[in-house]
């Protein structure tokens, strides 16, 4: 038995259509993040769930209950809401507020009772907004106030939670602070939560529902969701997915590309390894060059990302050096190339070749770009690398940090300055 | 709930009783508490002339204030007034009617008529499909009452010598008013219990309609309840004394600033407060003006009171 289970809904609202063949349920205790871009539905989804937008079909079902046989009062006993904000007409204490949480328990001619005021009192411990008790309303913080409206949703002592982009207006420590708040909640209390805020979402949510054009496009975790791809493909735009260095979610990085059309025209050919080249050739695939790596080995995570981003490779099977058809074609790559970038990645015996051809072009820009940490090239060759590379300086090759100078340093292909 | 509302009903609840007394023995003729009980004149006056009017005047005040205090929590507009939705002009059309056609027989009748009519046209205007945005209700409210105006002014123009009455009843007053008229105005009180019983349900409205409904309260239910209730008590007090303005517009208002803006006190404050208000307007009218129509003393003291308030807010 799910506590809430939505099953192939459709809503619209006039003639047109807001979401589609909807069906994804939540697990009890957990928190189930939904995401997706502007216009996508995510909010609609919610106020369905709660009963305040109708649904033109399907169903929806609250511990294996029809949410339509509810009443009013019993919904409001299982489905709590917190809004993003709300404007709050008349000046009440925030004690008033949390207790109007209790509304649907006490009856029309009954008023609260000693339980009431123990529950409200529990909540706004929990929500941590207990010495604003006595102030009005209208005296405390955005922050603080959504936290109020948290502790009336607790009153409420609800099976689920639904939250509508409950911490969207807020600084970036309120939305940790909240967020906190409703993870140490979650196990009791199933919350089901739209998110803005795509790294939050991944952080914070034990699941995610992407929505894309009124329909379902993706569930899963966050590592299952917030994939390179589903991101390119939702929200048309080139980022970086890595893992948090801290917790090891998701967190996904915009590749700023507002130079996005520098590179049209122009090839660049990258020697790179060990990952240190997938973020610039994110930032090159962006900035519209014409990109080939290589020679990589298939393992490598730059292989992937250039199989990601379609870039064509050079690579060689696992465990190989580098055989003379690959190094065939990297002169090819590199005879064609308008410049040519090399990164701080470990060299060994086996790759010392992609190095010591770059010898034979003394005419190209060669760009040595060493990432914002300024790493230096790990020397797995006895000398023989940082040789080659002392040679290529001496001869004029630039050592760059950043993606930005790097964008500055290769040859333009497309100016678009006004 | 702020902790010195509880004594301010108290103290209203003493302060009208006081009232009540006072416009009692007040009035043109001087009255002493011997002579109430040697002159039977004296017990005329007081017993068929002064107290039905004075509790008369207290229930229409407690009406209009009540009503005011649930359409301005409904509307979650402070300048909302008990006759928003069209029971005044419904209520002044209904009258007129009585007044022109029927040389004034069943006039408060048609009053009442007139104000609940107005109310649920307003109402059938403004829905759509099992909604009505308080919004529609409100533009809805204002263009009815424009198109009764304009038959008002017809009949007035038809009107010849009944004239003088119908302006009289509109800018509203208690003269002639008797304990029949008591009676007629009692069901206000029924009224006004069944508006308090759903106090916490207004509170929670005035956050938003979707926020209430999250918390469990029918927001659609309670409004048509609400209306018909403001509609049913504003109405009647149309129907005994015309269309006295202001009242309900200030006395929330000022009851809020002192009790808050808990309607569970707010109510009962608002309720005490109109009444005293109206009783001593009315004392005065007929105590100093000569009878001049109460509508006239609640404007003259209500409107720039309004202003003062407003300028005020306008500060914080």
């Amino acid at each position: 038995m799910k506590p809430i289970e939505i099953i192939d809904i459709d809503v619209s609202y006039g003639a047109k259509k807001i979401l589609e063949a909807i069906t994804f349920h939540a697990d009890t205790g957990e928190i189930l993040g939904i995401i997706g871009p502007n216009g996508s539905g995510k909010t609609t989804l919610l106020k369905a769930m709660s009963r305040v937008v109708a649904r033109d079909s399907g169903e929806i079902r609250l511990d294996n209950r029809d949410l339509d046989t509810l009443g009013y009062r019993e919904l409001a006993r299982q489905v709590a809401v917190v809004p993003q904000d709300i404007s709050i007409g008349f000046d009440y204490a925030v004690r008033d507020v949390v207790m109007m949480g209790r509304h649907p328990y006490i009856g029309r001619l009954a008023s609260e009772t000693l339980r009431d005021v123990e529950i409200c009192d529990r909540a706004m411990h929990l929500a941590n907004v207990a010495h604003l008790a006595g102030m009005s309303i209208h005296s405390i913080s955005g922050g603080e106030r959504q936290r109020v409206l948290i502790a009336r949703a607790l009153a409420q002592e609800p099976k689920i939670l639904l939250l509508d982009e409950a911490t969207s207006n807020l600084d970036v420590s309120h939305q940790v602070d909240i967020l906190n708040i409703i993870k140490e909640l979650a196990g009791k209390i199933t919350v089901v939560s739209v998110f803005h805020d795509l790294n939050l979402a991944a952080y914070y949510c034990d699941r995610l529902l992407l929505l894309k054009d009124r329909r379902v496009y993706a569930t899963g975790t966050p590592e299952e969701v917030l994939t390179y791809e589903n991101i390119r493909e939702i929200f048309q735009m080139e980022a970086l997915v890595r893992p948090h260095p801290l917790t090891g979610k998701p967190y996904i990085l915009p590749v700023y590309a507002h130079q996005s059309r520098v590179g049209t025209n122009r090839r660049v050919h990258v020697v790179c390894g060990g990952g240190t080249g997938s973020d610039i050739l994110h930032l090159l695939y962006a900035a519209s060059f014409t990109v080939t790596c290589g020679v990589l080995n298939v393992l490598d995570t730059d292989y992937g990302t250039a199989m990601r981003l379609g870039l064509s490779c050079i690579a060689e099977p696992p465990f190989h050096g580098i055989t003379p058809g690959s190094l065939s074609d990297l002169r090819k790559c590199l005879d064609s190339a308008d410049a040519i970038i090399v990164t701080a990645m470990p060299i060994g015996r086996g790759n010392l070749d992609n190095l010591q051809v770059l010898l034979d072009y003394p005419k190209k820009p060669i760009l040595l770009y060493s990432g914002n940490s300024n790493s230096r090239m790990e020397d797995y060759t006895g000398g023989e690398a940082d040789a080659v590379l002392t040679e290529l300086e001496s001869r004029g090759a630039l050592r760059i940090e950043g993606g930005e100078e790097l964008l500055a340093g290769l040859p333009q292909g497309y100016s678009d300055q006004r | 709930m702020r902790r010195t509302a509880p004594i301010t009903i108290l103290t209203l609840t003493c302060l009208l009783l006081i009232s009540m007394a006072c416009a009692v023995a007040l009035g043109p003729t001087g009255i002493s508490l011997e002579s109430l009980f040697s002159s039977e004149n004296t017990w005329k006056i007081v017993w068929d002339i002064r107290l039905p009017r004075v509790i008369a005047a207290a229930l229409v005040g407690c009406a209009l204030a009540v009503a005011g205090t649930a359409m301005q929590g409904l509307f979650r507009n402070p300048m909302a007034d008990p006759y928003i939705i069209g029971t005044s002009s419904g209520g002044a059309l209904g009258a007129t009617i009585a007044i022109v056609l029927f040389a004034g027989t069943g006039r408060p009748v048609l009053a009442f008529i007139g104000a609940m009519a107005a109310t649920f046209i307003v109402y059938f205007i403004a829905r759509s499909g099992s909604k009505i945005p308080v919004e529609t209700l409100l533009l809805s409210g204002v263009a009815l009452s424009t198109l009764l105006s304009a038959l008002l002014s017809f009949l007035m123009y038809t009107a010849g010598r009944s004239l003088h009455q119908i302006m009289f009843w509109l800018m509203g007053g208690f003269w002639n008013v008797s304990w029949n008229d008591v009676f007629v105005a009692l069901p206000i009180l029924l009224g006004c219990v069944g508006i308090y019983l759903f106090a916490r349900d207004v509170n929670i409205l005035s956050l938003s309609e979707e926020d209430a409904t999250h918390l469990g309260v029918n927001v659609e239910r309670l409004k048509q309840i609400l209306l018909a209730l403001s509609a049913f008590v504003a109405g009647i007090a149309v129907a005994v004394a015309g269309s006295i303005g202001f009242v309900g517009l200030i006395t929330p208002h000022v009851m809020r600033l002192i009790v808050g803006p808990d309607h569970r006190f707010l109510f009962p404050a608002a309720a005490l407060a109109g009444a005293i208000l109206l009783i001593w307007s009315d004392t005065l009218t007929r105590t100093f003006t000569n009878d001049m129509p109460v509508g006239i003393i609640t404007a003259c003291f209500g409107a720039p009171f309004f202003i003062y308030l407003l300028r005020s807010r306008m500060k914080t």
